[in-house]
């Protein structure tokens, strides 16, 4: 499953999915909202453009990383400390391969896709600055 | 002709968002922002530098295509465009 969703999802049903035939192991990426001294996160998407960049870095990691199996799960909308933001499971034959890809997504996601954090706090609110000012979509 | 703009994150709390707009023929798509956001102080000043210029970085697309900051004086909108105009990304 790739999606961009405000609806939380089923890190087990997605483990069980995973689980391909040849499969040697699943690793599973679970970025949830921290206590960083606030109240509750808000998260946008221009969802046209990042879910289709999403496909493109699971393909792109299910080639390189020779993986069985990607799920990425971003949410958005409103979300409470510890709640889920980002889930991603691979599968592959072997542990290398599914840490590997798995890495491999995350960083792609917080240098490309088009998602954007505010952070909720007691005194008002504040927006999650960008690691990579010029990373999303390079002209070609 | 329309062309549709979107501002997302901290643009968009300051310009809004699915901003329908009718430009003249030739207009380019800084010239389309800069019209936009020159209805907002703040938000001018977020997207543009002193000089009139684009922030270094504020990332535009077209039809869902990045455009880069230098070809943006020279991009002529055309008749059902989506122009998208935002900060740096920070998911994950």
């Amino acid at each position: 499953m790739i999606a961009i969703r405000k609806d939380d999802v089923d890190i087990g049903r997605l483990i069980a999915a995973a689980k391909q035939h040849g499969t040697g192991a699943v690793v599973v990426f679970d970025g949830v909202v921290r206590d960083d001294d606030i109240r509750e996160m808000e998260l946008e998407a221009y969802s046209e453009v990042a879910v289709p960049e999403l496909e493109r870095i699971a393909q792109e990691a299910t080639a390189k990383f020779s993986l069985l199996h990607v799920d990425i799960v971003h949410r958005i909308g409103r979300l409470a400390i510890g709640e889920n933001i980002l889930v991603i499971v691979v599968s592959a034959g072997h542990r290398e391969e599914a840490y590997a890809g798995s890495r491999f997504i995350i960083e792609a996601i917080k240098a490309g896709v088009p998602i954007w954090k505010k952070e909720l706090t007691k005194d008002g609110s504040r927006w999650v600055p960008g690691e990579h000012a010029h990373g999303l979509g390079k002209t070609k | 002709m329309t062309v549709k703009v979107r501002f997302f994150a901290r643009f968009r709390e300051l310009l809004g968002t699915d901003i329908s707009v009718e430009p003249e023929n030739g207009t380019t798509l800084t010239d389309l922002v800069r019209g936009i956001a020159k209805k907002n102080r703040e938000g001018c000043d977020a997207i543009f530098d002193p000089e009139g210029n684009f922030h270094k970085f504020v990332i535009l697309m077209r039809n869902g295509k990045r455009v880069e900051l230098r070809d943006a004086g020279s991009t002529v909108v055309s008749e059902g465009d989506e122009i998208a105009v935002f900060p740096p990304v920070a998911g994950g």
